[in-house]
């Protein structure tokens, strides 16, 4: 079980993720860059308020190459998607307590791109999602949501 | 004007002149061609009663301010525009003297609402947070992009399982009406009746099979509504001078007869002084498909059987608007101000349409050819806009749902009937607004559905969306399935105006999304598309 955002743990969620696509029957070709944009709100202890976190994910024929991450915009980087959310909100996305798509649907995760294709490759956009949020075992050093005081209660959660 | 550009564009219309500028700031050189004397199309402010009053001929309502790419990409408020969004947006006044006031406050609008229904506000809160959530994912992705088919975002929402995450949206909203889809929601008529107006002055027509879809989007921006100061017109200036920033060129009195083919090919358009100007890569059309395909283009370049649909095929609306304005030395102090102030700084004011019958029944007459008794609604932009007219002014603004023809005399009755049915329409405000004494309105002038027509060719039949608003004529179907991509049978000739998806209003959304499509077939860099 790996420390929620670490590079264990950005691994754990690519395996995840295509543990899942290998058994999509047609997953669809091409490449995606996705970057996702924490920002902090004063309720996440991983995100400080203030500041920010920024992950890419690479996607290659339906699969995640990478998921790492990245220090604000590189220009050279092109975007396809842009997942913007706070601390808390993806915390809970990850500890399985928000519903991803629910999120983007009320708008606690606003996504940026080509929402055609998006919408085209709905089916693999949900199990990409459902990885995300269900296919990891996760450890929450300083708390999981609704975020315990102690690492102790935190285990206890 | 030279005698050849990259892209030609008919009509600088809000469409034209936005596609317009994209390209030119694309590096492509641009002509953008206007039949009026002025840039604008719909977008058409003027002077039409006294000296100093500014009146909106057309375009009133922008609801799409900081929704609309191109409002950011085009800098049109680096451009000089400013919007003003009223405090006080919209109010529908009942026959019995309450009143339902809409306010940028949320908390306000409900209270309001309460007063009528407390399950009601209670309603309207969680459909306005629910849709307020999702309205720009749905603009992004219904609006802003070439249409997808009603059967690929059906198949979507149900791999997504939309219906089990929203209280709101529905897969069965695309069979039912507005009125359905408030009568399955909300409990009191006039509530109800308010809800619906708001639909229908954005030409969601509430008894239209199929428009329930596009309801909570309406109400994710119920309180987006902006004034331009200073006149409508300020937003076409502030595109053309984009254009022309980027080197692109506009030209008034510039009345287009031809669309010019080599083999399948679009290559330019003759004017009617016979100039002729060359298209070196494309010609985009931002008037009505009628025009574009029966006018301008020679018959034998356009499919026999193309020709055809747009002969019986393309629907337009049917009903219209009739208008009066007004020039006044006060403001309106409404009867129902005892009720509920903030009717007196309401924007947009229902002057009267009390349930959905009542709606129901005028829409059915103004199908019919019949002049409803008069319900207009009335807009005071004095009130949240101070150059509109002289110092302790105001300018008015009423409208009527309307038929264009009149039973048994066609269109060419409103030459005899506009002035009476004007005086109607004032008599039905002063109704409510007792102060609207005739000495203190200092002029007024009607604006009827035939002289929409005479003044814009492409609002055909006083077609104001530039084609019927329902769900059959939106998507990748409107205005015909093969047009419904902004390409046509024509090479390199596209249609960017409003009589593409999604419609008219000033949603620079047809234009948007021309452009995507242009930019693919030409392979131009798609600098727009920040991620």
């Amino acid at each position: 079980m790996a420390d929620i955002y670490t590079p264990d743990w950005y691994e754990e969620v690519r395996d995840a993720m295509n543990a899942r696509v290998a058994t999509m029957k047609d997953p669809p070709g091409g490449e995606l860059q996705i970057k996702v944009e924490i920002y902090g709100d004063g309720v996440s202890p991983y995100v400080a308020e203030g500041s920010e976190r920024h992950f890419l994910v690479r996607i290659e024929e339906g699969h995640c190459a990478w998921y790492r991450e990245v220090e604000g915009d590189d220009p050279a980087v092109k975007l396809d998607y842009r997942f913007r959310g706070s601390g808390n909100t993806f915390d809970e996305i990850a500890a399985g307590l928000e519903d991803p798509i629910t999120a983007a649907l009320h708008g606690t995760v606003k996504v940026r791109g080509d929402m055609r294709f998006l919408m085209r490759q709905a089916e693999h956009v949900k199990v990409l999602l459902e990885a995300y949020a269900t296919g990891v075992q996760t450890s929450w050093p300083l708390g999981r949501p609704p975020y315990a005081a102690t690492q102790e209660e935190a285990v206890r959660a | 004007m030279r005698d050849s550009y990259d892209a030609i564009i008919v009509g600088a219309g809000h469409n034209g002149l936005t596609l317009g500028a994209y390209l030119a700031r694309s590096g492509l050189e641009v002509l953008v061609l206007e039949r009026r004397h002025e840039e604008g199309g719909g977008l058409c402010t003027e002077e039409l009663t006294l000296s100093g009053f500014l009146h909106n001929v057309h375009a009133n309502y922008h609801t799409f301010v900081d929704l609309a790419p191109p409002v950011h990409d085009l800098d049109v408020r680096g451009h000089g525009v400013e919007y003003v969004r009223p405090e006080v947006q919209m109010a529908s006044i009942y026959g019995d003297g309450t009143a339902l006031t809409v306010h940028t406050d949320l908390d306000k609008t409900c209270a309001s609402i309460a007063r009528f229904s407390e399950e009601d506000a209670e309603t309207f809160r969680r459909l306005y947070v629910e849709a307020h959530g999702y309205v720009d994912l749905l603009l992004s992705t219904l609006m802003y992009q070439p249409p997808m088919s009603v059967k690929e975002l059906t198949r979507a929402l149900a791999t997504f399982g939309v219906e089990d995450r929203s209280e709101f949206l529905s897969v069965k909203l695309r069979r039912e009406t507005i009125n359905q889809f408030l009568d399955q929601h909300f409990t009191h008529p006039k509530v109800k009746a308010h809800l619906a107006f708001h639909g229908a002055v954005c030409a969601y027509t509430n008894d239209v099979p199929g428009l329930a879809i596009g309801f909570p989007l309406l109400v994710g921006k119920i309180d987006n509504w902006h004034l331009c100061i200073g006149g409508s017109h300020r937003l076409a200036h502030a595109l053309w001078r984009d254009l022309a920033q980027h080197g692109g060129v506009m030209v008034s009195d510039a009345d287009v007869r031809a669309i010019l083919v080599d083999g399948n090919r679009a290559v330019g358009v003759r004017l009617a002084d016979g100039t002729e100007v060359v298209a070196r890569k494309l010609v985009a059309s931002t008037v009505s498909v009628e025009q574009t395909f029966l006018e301008f283009l020679e018959p034998s370049t356009v499919p026999e059987e193309l020709r055809g649909r747009i002969k019986n095929d393309v629907k337009h609306k049917d009903w219209t608007l009739f208008s009066v304005h007004l020039a006044m030395s006060t403001l309106p102090e409404y009867s129902a101000a005892e009720f509920d102030p903030d009717v007196n700084r309401a924007w947009v004011v229902n002057l009267g349409y009390g349930s959905l019958e009542e709606l129901n029944a005028d829409f059915a007459a103004a199908r019919a050819g019949q002049l409803p008794e008069p319900k207009p609604n009335a807009a005071v932009n004095s009130l949240y806009d101070p150059t509109d007219a002289p110092p302790g002014c105001a300018t008015g603004l009423l409208r009527q749902f309307a038929p264009f023809a009149i039973a048994g005399g066609g269109e060419g009755e409103w030459e005899s009937l506009g002035r009476w049915y004007g005086h109607r329409c004032i008599e039905a405000w002063r109704s409510h607004a007792p102060n609207l004494t005739d000495d203190v309105i200092l002029d007024w002038v009607p604006y009827t559905p035939l002289e929409i027509a005479q003044k814009f060719p492409n609002m055909v039949r006083g077609d104001w969306m530039m084609g019927e608003v329902s769900l059959a004529n939106m998507l990748d179907q409107r205005p015909l399935p093969e047009l419904g991509q902004y390409r046509t049978p024509v090479e390199a000739l596209y249609m960017a105006g409003s009589t593409q998806h999604p419609h008219g209003f000033i949603t620079f959304a047809p234009a948007y999304n021309a452009l995507q499509v242009i930019a693919e077939d030409l392979g131009i860099d798609t600098w727009w598309r920040q991620v």
